[in-house]
């Protein structure tokens, strides 16, 4: 295939975290609101005058640092993150929002405030905590309210006099949606039985979108589906299977393109910094505050683990299953980032359910932070996942015929 | 043989490899009689327990019912050293809960659909987690609220270190990694093992200590809701639970757990005996405060890991719902008041005042009886202890009515353990100094446990607060259910190698330092 116009600028991107479109913006006047966890409503972070930028440390390699203060059984986004903070290199940002999403990454962030690793030389720089339900309920909602509201939109108005109204609100829910619906239709190319753009390819895309300024990626975006509506695919596809990819946090761009090098097409991304919830639009109406119907669509819509209710629970793996299935995928991959403890039980059961009551194939894998530190094992797994999946339609086919 | 305290050498009642030890001790024949009356008494309680054949048939269903066998040795592990007040006091203490777990036992197995199946007892059952305040509990007198982990794991680890081992490993071999919490793991291998009884008009869950324990609580509720039929209520407890504006969600939660209650067992929610509780509640907090105020003085009276579990189990399993245990409180602060004012020592040296911090290792609870033994290092309390203080409204009134379920919500929010590992560094980390001032401590024992990411993650900021306020900090590290991974000679050999290498001290009785107990229960 010809390659995407923007690719390489995405895969630039991608290398820093304090990256071009970052600096760009903040040249701009405008302020960078740093969060760690899918669980923090975008759009409250994308008001005029601000942006968002999801927390990456790309490149890691020694955590010794923060290994140190968190210890080894923290997993690797923790620690990559502390480490990369102390070595001083988030104080791009002028404030960091997170939930209490899990206990590591909470611990996390503590550690950069009680080393005052962020913000130096920013006397408005703060740190807001807050807590998020576990449930998806009117309570839970109400919760999820108040706490954007005492934990996002008041600091941010107290702290840097960022317009918070109703209407503010609602303009940063349009360009969010904007932006969703061009992830989403390019994405929906991956549906296609020899698709036209790789799924290392909608990953670095997507991942942009968490990792740089929305508007300023917009008009690239907007390009790349152009270019894709008239884009030929090879003649022969490279892979020998789909797969969903369901799990934890990737960020690294090194290990969706490994899946796929190993044979395994990757057609959907259910997992933090994918597209699926991510990048579902939110849909407002008007008989209703923006701030609720944010808050509400994020907490019915959320994939994470850490919601304990039954029902929950239960959608999670329809969700999953339904996603298999809309995108043509032949297997899942469960991943979990080695020492995240929500996903480590997610996995476990739901690589059980999606194999025993969905008739799916299911590789459940552990992963570091960063695939480059172990790519070979990780090869072989997907290697060999494929393979079975081949046996499978084979066999498959000669039983049934 | 001896009557006076800390003249044996304890390491020598120990039997290489063995299960138990070599001989009772001796401790004079006042103390020993006391002593042996109890021992008589724990066993008549295990001989009732065992004369219902349906306890019989649990025994031969259940894999874990075996480590029951091992309660004398848990509660003698417990006494090691002990005379006087002390001892009566380590009995009240430990005796009651034998008794509270024998009646546990004996009420799942009597709902149990596989052993005694009572249906009608069943449907008076409200299961609950083990690791859960209670206090939704507290308005139901005609309800039963049990939890089935209590017996099947967290006691059994209790009694027998290795209890555990199989459900760890039936949790990994089914695909859980090998780095969570033992504890829940080990509660999820029970489910997946289907080793649990099944009873129970309605569940409720908590999302707990952890990110652990409420991902394993999943794990449970799957099975008592798919396979069971028994509908689940999951109590999300808020994590912040020192800020103001989760109050009203955590006060809503209760409200609907006992909604929840009502609607799956038919029982409406009786204030009277709410506030009844309450005030046991409030009298068991105005107890260990007391006894607290002793151990900030030369002679702490009620420390250790008595402290801890009787803590532990009247705190969070019992809320008031049980008398006796008022009883206890009163007997326990008797037998303190009284050995105070003689000014006596629970051992013949006390070098150094500890608090002791973290989690403890369920499968060597009474390290704290060796640290003292063999150190003279004093627990004067332990993170596990430092638990809501907080005055519960006792006179039923229509305002007190409302602000019960705040207090109930905050007792839930401030559950044993999450009191500390959640809620920001502030409760983990910045009163740990606050308590050591408090206690005039010399010394901090801080326990890591290490699958505990909450803990954890705190590391490095305990090591530089410890450094910049002088206080020497003892790491000692396991992994709370599970010995294999670091053995209780390894949990010893932490503090001996800090307390010849930095303190550069030699034990009280070196007979102690080195034990091979790596098969005993």
């Amino acid at each position: 295939m010809k390659d995407l116009k923007h690719l390489a600028f995405f895969e630039k991107l991608l290398l820093e975290a304090n990256n071009e479109l970052i600096r760009k913006a903040q040249q701009g006047g405008r302020i960078c609101i740093a969060y760690t966890c899918e669980n923090t409503p975008e759009p409250l972070l994308n008001l005029a005058g601000t942006f968002s930028a999801r927390l990456r440390a790309p490149r890691t390699g020694s955590m010794e640092i923060a290994t140190y203060y968190l210890t080894s059984f923290l997993c690797e986004y923790s620690r990559a993150l502390l480490e990369r903070a102390i070595e001083g290199g988030f104080n791009f940002a002028d404030a960091i929002i997170t939930p209490d999403g899990c206990s590591m990454m909470n611990r996390c962030v503590e550690n950069m405030e009680l080393l005052s690793a962020l913000g130096k030389g920013k006397d408005k720089f703060f740190y807001e905590y807050m807590e998020i339900p576990m449930k998806a309920d009117d309570n839970g909602l109400a919760l999820y309210t108040v706490q954007c509201r005492n934990h996002i939109l008041k600091p941010l108005a107290e702290n840097y006099g960022i317009d918070i109204s109703e209407e503010a609100i609602r303009a940063a829910v349009a360009e969010h949606n904007h932006l969703c619906e061009l992830i989403r239709a390019i994405g929906d190319f991956r549906k296609e039985e020899n698709p036209r753009i790789t799924g290392y390819e909608f990953h670095l895309i997507t991942l942009a979108t968490y990792a740089a300024p929305k508007d300023l990626l917009i008009p690239l975006l907007e390009e790349t589906l152009e270019q894709l509506r008239t884009r030929e695919p090879d003649e022969k596809s490279p892979f020998r299977a789909r797969v969903l990819v369901a799990g934890s946090e990737i960020d690294d761009i090194d290990f969706i393109k490994l899946v796929e090098e190993s044979g395994a097409y990757v057609c959907a991304d259910r997992f933090c910094c994918g597209s699926f919830p991510g990048r579902d639009p939110i849909v407002l109406t008007d008989d209703e505050d923006a701030l609720t119907q944010i808050c509400r669509q994020y907490m019915y819509r959320g994939q994470c683990p850490r919601y304990m209710d039954s029902s929950k629970m239960d959608l999670r793996r329809i969700y999953v299953a339904d996603l298999a299935k809309e995108y043509g995928a032949d297997g899942i991959i469960y991943e979990q980032m080695k020492f995240c403890d929500p996903w480590a039980y997610e996995k476990m059961l739901g690589s059980h359910i999606l194999r025993e009551e969905y008739d799916y194939p299911v590789l459940a894998v552990d992963r570091p932070y960063n695939i480059g530190t172990s790519a070979g094992q990780m090869r072989t797994r997907v290697q060999a996942f494929v393979e079975s999946i081949e046996i499978k339609k084979i066999q498959k086919g000669g039983a049934n015929g | 043989m001896a009557k006076k305290v800390g003249a044996d050498r304890f390491g020598d009642f120990y039997i290489d490899g063995g299960k138990v030890r070599k001989r009772r001790e001796w401790r004079g024949f006042s103390d020993t009689m006391y002593d042996y009356s109890r021992w008589l008494k724990i066993m008549m309680t295990l001989g009732k327990f065992v004369m219902k054949p349906r306890n019989v048939k649990a025994m031969l269903r259940y894999r874990w019912m075996a480590n029951y066998l091992a309660v004398p040795m848990m509660v003698d592990r417990h006494t090691q050293g002990l005379r006087g007040e002390y001892l009566r006091i380590c009995h009240e203490e430990q005796d009651l809960i034998i008794d509270d777990v024998a009646k546990l036992l004996d009420n799942l197995f009597r709902g149990d659909r596989r052993i005694g199946n009572d249906e009608e007892f069943s449907k008076k059952v409200v299961l609950v987690d083990e690791n859960e305040m209670t206090t939704v509990m507290m308005g139901f007198p005609n309800l039963k609220c049990l939890s089935r982990e209590t017996p099947s794991t967290y006691v059994s680890v209790l009694l027998n270190q290795h209890a555990a081992e199989y459900y760890i490993d039936v949790a990994q071999e089914f695909g859980l990694a090998g780095d969570v919490c033992p504890m829940p793991e080990a509660e999820a291998g029970v489910s997946i093992d289907d080793d649990a009884p099944v009873l129970g008009a309605c569940a409720l869950q908590c999302n707990t200590t952890c990110d652990g324990s409420l991902l394993g609580n999943g794990v449970i509720s799957r099975r008592l809701e798919k396979e069971d039929g028994i509908p689940v209520f999951q109590l999300a407890a808020p994590l912040r639970h020192r800020e103001d504006d989760v109050q009203d969600y955590a006060a809503q939660e209760i409200k609907n757990a006992i909604a929840f209650v009502e609607e799956h067992t038919g029982e409406k929610w009786d204030w009277k005996h709410y506030f009844e509780c309450a005030r046991r509640v409030n009298f068991a907090t105005q107890c260990r405060q007391e006894w607290l105020e002793m151990n900030r003085t030369p002679y702490p009276q009620v420390f250790g890991s008595n402290l801890a579990l009787y803590t532990e189990t009247n705190y969070m399993a019992i809320c008031g719902k049980i008398p006796e245990f008022e009883t206890a409180d009163r007997r326990i602060t008797a037998l303190a008041r009284k050995a105070y004012e003689k000014k006596k020592m629970a051992a013949k040296e006390y070098r150094h005042r500890a608090i002791i911090w973290g989690v403890q290792s369920h499968y060597y609870m009474d390290f704290l009886v060796w640290l003292l033994n063999c150190w003279g290092i004093v627990p004067l309390t332990d993170m596990l202890s430092m638990v809501s203080t907080r005055v519960l409204k006792e006179e039923d009134t229509p305002e007190n009515r409302e602000t019960a379920y705040y207090d109930m919500a905050w007792l839930t929010e401030n559950m044993i353990m999450r009191n500390r590992t959640h809620g920001g560094y502030k409760v983990l980390l910045d009163e740990l100094w606050e308590f050591v001032e408090m206690f005039n401590a010399d010394m901090v024992i801080l326990w890591e446990h290490i699958s505990c990411k909450a803990l954890d993650g705190m590391h490095g900021m305990f090591e530089e607060k410890a450094r910049e306020k002088g206080i020497p900090l003892i790491w000692v590290q396991h992994d709370l259910f599970d010995p294999r991974i670091i053995s209780r000679q390894g949990v010893r050999d932490q503090v001996n190698t800090y307390m010849r290498t930095v303190m550069n001290e030699e034990p009280i009785d070196p007979s102690l330092e080195v034990l091979h107990d790596e098969q005993s229960w």
